[in-house]
């Protein structure tokens, strides 16, 4: 990990943690193979403790609902979380569970026609009740997000340098040049070389991870005290994608900011964050620290995902045990546990009653399933989901 | 978002899960049309207006049913006035009635609404010829130009390029000032035969993006001859496409059909169109305000719905107002 | 970027070649120039064909004649080469002169009706994307599918009949009843109402305030009996420039910073000024004089928005640049209209003419002869642009809803701009490129519609020359409109390419 040149006015030394021991050394839980093969163990952050400081955004009980053609689309479900400062919560899940709609709704970009309730509080004030023109006022200088796609989230037809610069001026009145001083300092903390000259260039101009890292370069250029980064990496090359994450973490850790880190890999997950959440079918399904949800599962959907990851070097059985079936319908949500169709633990209670978040053994750990004490009682919670043939 | 009842991929031979996977979307097409209300009411008057033109006045030997002919010279009544009336006795009115000029006579007491009804018969079987020769057409060379690419493409795209810089309306009048003479039937070939390249670029257009599709890769991979490729494979997708075109192109065949009539390069007597009738009575205006009112209208009529069932065939094919981000 | 000009150009050359070629050997076969001589058993008819053999060049083989009349024509475009020679009509005309003449006549119309459609148009498009599935939505998609709908030709004859003549007698005792001007203000109310869109309260707020205005303005413009004898006077002038500098301020910088607003302003204000102080030069002005008055109001306003502009300097300068311009066009209108009552007199208060490009015998000056051109371009115009008008409304809706779901407009969202930001550098940068193009590809059918409306309103220029010459089999004639229609045709969308290439970046390279 790089240590950004102490010259830069940006670098906030208060929050440079020294690095710790990697969490991922102990416990040598069979998962540990799996997990560790498919992630980038180079985070030093964890070690530090500037988890538990002031608490930024808070969602209660977030719903968002779309009327369609066909029927409204229950999109988010009743999400709640809190993100601290210093602090990265990863959002897990497939596409479709609402991990991307919730933080659209946080950020109050979703469309008009979109039905959002719930409380979203950016350090005490509630977000969503806000009138227009100050949630506009957080979105960009207190919130900021970087998307997916690096590829179509610029603008084509203006140089970097004007979209970097305009996300100052949106807030702050300054001459352009000034603007642009501010632009070429955010692309060089991001790593990009020569960033005077790439501030005259056109995104098309970029490679992909260049793109990227000038996403990250627009979302810290007003000092953010979070940033939502919705699947920052998936559209990258695989070896891009690690940079990013590092330069990520970096930045965080010179401004100082909270991330909400969205993704469909667990392996950026384990590598990157503090606390996940687990979301499928519009709700969280399972919450708490990072060590926890990989080593002490408590919710099958969890296991099954743990169990999907490619492994290299698992000595027994290198055997991919993925979840069969495709998630349900938002539109026509199956009464009980939606996950309960594709669950091996399912049983009649399942079937009829959506089970809350239930505290379990671990403190902090909450699971959305009727048994999850099963779970703490396997070894290795995602055999459950060995195929047919591993089982006989 | 995904359907809960995808398909499985390699489930069944490939014929076998392109038919499945066409069926579906199909269904998914239709049921969109079907819930577009213009589009629906448009159809139900366009087929109303089809059928009304043919069956009253009579198809080739066939008689129609109305009890006048489109040639048969009679005594003028009543100044030649239409007779038909739409409003009921209790609001005043003459009561619902046809008459027996419901749409009026001209000068010479020729019955106008077997005038207008061969007119709209007449203008509607060049629109067809048109829209259905000139998609054709248009598909023909589009497909060419963007599977084989090349000379082949370069070829068809100058040629098409030469064609597009002619106006339409000036190049057809060039040739309908004869072809005219030669019927209805030759008119349409000409006018088709300078329709088709809005439709070719398109098809080109989506040849080119799909040929690099990973579908039809696989089947050039596998030894899939040329043709086959271009039924099975890149056409069905295309399909869309082309009905909407070839629907839109139906209204623009009316339109421009009936504009040569007034100049005078299109249909010529004995028989009569749409447009021929607008021309021809236009002198009438002041006097005998239907005979000029009535074929415009059904101009109108034929073209709106047309344009609505092409407006709601590109909305079933392509429903992208109803995606939702997850 | 050079490269891909001169490629351009070389293809464009051997398109119009390949196209005029096949257009002069359709025209030649079309028909028979000596047909109706040789029914004909006059004495000295054989003279008379052979003079027109000659004169026509018959005798030569078609592709042969085509190689010959591409010489003369050559001349034609290449400048300061001879003299154009694009052969001779039936009755001996020569065709270059008639040309001259129709050209001018056909691009008057041409550029008329799309300029107005483009602008219309768009703005409509724009709207109807940004309130998309609103009442107004539904009624603008209904209007532009039976503009679409409907035949030109049929159109232009009710207009004829209808507007024009409806209209003038109106004119002829101009007042607006009670009921009139409320249904006219309801209309109003209604599309503002939409247009502002919001809550309940503010729709109907924006409703009577437009419904208020509209019927009180007619009422009173005809009680003081302002439609007999219009006029707009220093006022209104005034007033449309505070108006324009307002309303152009919020559109491109917003007012959160004032200092574009204060150039606007005075901009306006100095357009007050010289509307007045040059009053004894606008009386009866020059063309020369008021393009020189144009382009020094434009300097002034480039100059006022430099100097007040601050920290948003581009923004001021543009604004003011166009607060200048609205005001000329408005000044130029409250001119126009100081002719009024003495062009009323002349035409009989038949003041919407039906036929021709301009009025017999009428000389009333430079605003006198604008006003006659105005009112002869009203109704060939409307005629021609509907169809244009409801292509590009519809194409930009479309264009305009495509780019607002595009994840860059997210960005500019997520970053924190201002709706106007988002709507106006990112959505309308993005979305309007590709109309650049559309506009270059209507112009072909706009000159095809021209040949409908030209007839319909006896416009003489080069549909009306085509249709005569096809009715004459003069070929000639046609070609020279086949020629133009070509140049045109391909002269645009090689700009329109270009255009394409310098708005988008990415075009630029490749």
């Amino acid at each position: 990990m790089t240590k950004p040149s102490s010259d830069d006015p940006f670098v906030d030394h208060r929050s440079m943690g020294a690095a710790g021991s990697d969490p991922l050394d102990v416990g040598a839980a069979e998962p540990t193979e799996q997990v560790k093969s498919a992630t980038q163990a180079h985070v030093g952050h964890l070690g530090r403790s500037a988890v538990g400081g002031e608490e930024l955004l808070r969602v209660d009980d977030l719903s968002v609902e779309f009327p369609t053609d066909d029927g409204v689309v229950h999109a988010v479900r009743g999400v709640s979380y809190a993100l601290h400062a210093g602090e990265v919560l990863g959002i897990v899940g497939e596409s479709g569970s609402g991990k991307s709609v919730s933080s659209m709704a946080v950020m109050g970009l979703l469309p008009r026609s979109a039905r959002i309730s719930g409380d979203v509080s950016f350090r005490g004030e509630d977000v969503l009740s806000m009138p227009p023109a100050v949630q506009r006022s957080l979105r960009g200088r207190k919130i900021a997000m970087i998307f997916q796609d690096p590829m179509t989230a610029m603008n084509p037809v203006h140089t970097v340098g004007d979209q970097l610069a305009e996300a100052v001026l949106s807030h702050e009145l300054m001459p352009r040049k000034k603007a642009l001083a501010r632009a070429e300092e955010a692309l060089g903390m991001v790593g990009i070389p020569q960033p005077k000259t790439r501030l005259r260039n056109y995104p098309h101009e970029f490679s992909g991870g260049m793109r990227q890292r000038a996403m990250i370069a627009m979302a810290i250029i007003n000092d953010p005290d979070v940033i939502i980064a919705d699947e920052p990496t998936t559209a990258l090359d695989v070896t891009v994608q690690a940079q990013i994450l590092e330069k990520l973490v970096e930045v965080k850790d010179a401004i100082g900011a909270a991330i909400v880190l969205i993704t469909h890999d667990l392996g950026v997950v384990a590598g990157m964050t503090h606390r996940v959440l687990v979301m499928y079918a519009g709700r969280a399904v399972e919450v708490g620290e990072t060590d926890d949800i990989f080593y002490r599962t408590r919710m099958p959907y969890t296991a099954g995902l743990l169990g999907s990851i490619p492994s290299l070097d698992s000595d027994d059985d290198g055997r991919l045990r993925p979840i069969h079936g495709t998630p349900p319908s938002l539109i026509h949500l199956p009464a009980g546990c939606p996950f309960s169709p594709r669950c091996p633990l399912a049983t009649d209670l399942c079937r009829q009653t959506e089970p809350e978040l239930f505290d379990t053994d671990v403190t902090g750990h909450v699971a959305a399933c009727h048994h999850w004490r099963r779970l703490a009682e396997a070894d290795d919670p995602t055999t459950f989901f060995r195929s047919e043939s591993e089982a006989s | 978002m995904s359907t809960p009842d995808q398909q499985r991929p390699g489930a069944g031979d490939e014929d076998q899960g392109i038919a499945v996977v066409a069926r579906t979307q199909g269904q998914l097409v239709r049921r969109r049309f079907f819930r577009h209300r213009l589009a629906m009411i448009s159809l139900v008057v366009f087929v109303a207006i089809l059928v009304l033109s043919f069956s009253s006045t009579g198809i080739g030997p066939i008689p129609g049913w109305w009890k006048h002919d489109y040639t048969t010279i009679g005594t003028v009544v009543d100044g030649g006035r239409p007779t038909l009336s739409v409003v009921p006795g209790f609001l005043g009115g003459d009561g619902i009635h046809l008459g027996e000029h419901p749409f009026g006579q001209d000068n010479k007491g020729i019955d106008y609404f077997a005038l207008t009804m061969r007119g709209t018969q007449i203008s509607l079987m060049i629109a067809f010829i048109v829209g259905g020769l000139g998609s054709f057409i248009g598909v023909l060379i589009g497909a060419a130009a963007g599977f084989f690419r090349g000379w082949t493409e370069t070829i068809l795209m100058r040629f098409t390029d030469v064609i597009i810089i002619m106006p339409l309306l000036a190049i057809v009048a060039v040739i309908a000032n004869q072809a005219g003479n030669a019927g209805p039937f030759w008119l349409a070939v000409v006018i088709a035969l300078f329709t088709w390249t809005g439709l070719a670029r398109i098809v080109r257009g989506e040849f080119l993006s799909l040929r690099e599709k990973e579908f039809v890769e696989a089947a050039r991979a596998a030894g899939t001859p040329a043709w086959r490729i271009i039924r099975k494979h890149i056409l069905p997708n295309t399909l869309g496409v082309i009905l909407v075109s070839a629907t839109l192109s139906l209204a623009g065949a009316v339109i421009l059909e009936t504009a040569l009539s007034f100049l005078g390069f299109g249909v010529k007597p004995p028989d009569t169109s749409l447009g021929r009738l607008v021309s021809v009575y236009q002198g009438a205006f002041v006097t005998r305000p239907w005979l000029f009112i009535w074929p415009g209208v059904f101009i109108v009529a034929i073209a709106l719905t047309v344009n609505f069932i092409g407006d709601g065939l590109r909305d079933a094919f392509d429903p992208r107002q109803n995606k939702v981000r997850s | 970027m050079l490269a891909f000009i001169v490629r351009r150009v070389i293809a464009a050359f051997g398109i119009l070649l390949a196209g005029t070629f096949i257009a002069y050997v359709l025209v030649a076969l079309s028909g028979d120039p000596l047909a109706q001589l040789r029914q004909s058993n006059e004495p000295g008819i054989e003279d008379r064909i052979a003079n027109m053999t000659e004169r026509l060049d018959l005798d030569t083989p078609v592709p042969l004649r085509y190689l010959k009349w591409l010489g003369g024509a050559a001349q034609c475009v290449v400048p300061f080469v001879g003299t154009c020679d694009l052969g001779q009509s039936v009755r001996g005309q020569d065709v270059s002169a008639l040309l001259a003449d129709a050209m001018v006549a056909t691009l008057q119309l041409i550029t008329v009706a799309t300029v107005t459609a483009v602008i219309i148009g768009v703005l409509v498009g724009i709207v109807t994307a940004l309130r998309q599935y609103t009442r107004l939505d539904y009624s603008a998609t209904f209007a532009s599918f039976v503009f679409v709908s409907l035949p030109i030709f049929w159109f232009a004859v009710l207009l004829k009949q209808y507007i024009a003549i409806d209209l003038n007698d109106w004119l002829a005792d101009p007042t607006v009843s009670l009921p009139a001007a409320a249904i006219v203000g309801v209309i109003s109310g209604l599309i503002w109402g939409s247009i502002v869109g919001g809550d309940r309260r503010r729709v109907l707020t924006s409703f009577a305030v437009a419904f208020v205005a509209t019927g009180g303005a007619l009422l009173l413009l005809s009680a003081s009996g302002w439609f007999r004898s219009p006029g707009l006077g220093p006022v209104v002038v005034g007033v449309v420039g505070v108006a324009a500098a307002v309303g152009l301020t919020a559109v491109v910088a917003g007012f959160r910073y004032r200092n574009v607003l204060y150039a606007a302003l005075a901009t306006a204000g100095a357009g007050i000024v010289a509307n007045l102080a040059f009053d004894p030069l606008l009386t009866d002005p020059t063309w020369g004089t008021l393009f020189l008055l144009l382009l020094l109001a434009v300097a002034v306003a480039v100059g006022i928005g430099y100097a007040i502009g601050g920290l948003q300097r581009r923004q001021a300068i543009s604004t003011s640049v166009w607060v200048a311009v609205i005001m000329a066009f408005t000044i130029t209108a409250d001119r126009m209209l100081t002719a009024w009552d003495n062009y009323y007199e002349f035409v009989g208060g038949r003041v919407v003419a039906t036929f021709g490009a301009r009025t017999p015998n009428y000389d009333g000056g430079t605003w006198g002869n604008l006003l006659d051109t105005v009112t002869h371009l009203a109704l060939p115009t409307l005629a021609l642009m509907l169809v244009s008008l409801a292509t590009y409304s519809r194409y930009t809706r479309a264009s305009m809803l495509e780019v607002m779901n595009q994840d860059y407009v997210r960005t500019a969202r997520s970053k924190g701009l201002t709706d106007r930001t988002v709507i106006v550098r990112h959505a309308l940068r993005n979305g309007l490129i590709p109309v650049t193009t559309l506009v270059a590809f209507d112009l072909a059918g706009l000159i095809g519609g021209a040949v409908i409306t030209e007839t319909v309103f006896g416009w003489q220029g080069m549909g009306f020359m085509f249709v005569e010459a096809l009715r004459n089999t003069d070929p000639n004639p046609a070609m020279a409109f086949f020629l133009v229609t070509g140049i045109v045709a391909v002269l645009f969308n090689m700009l329109a390419d270009i255009a394409y290439a310098y708005l988008d970046p990415r075009i630029r390279l490749g």
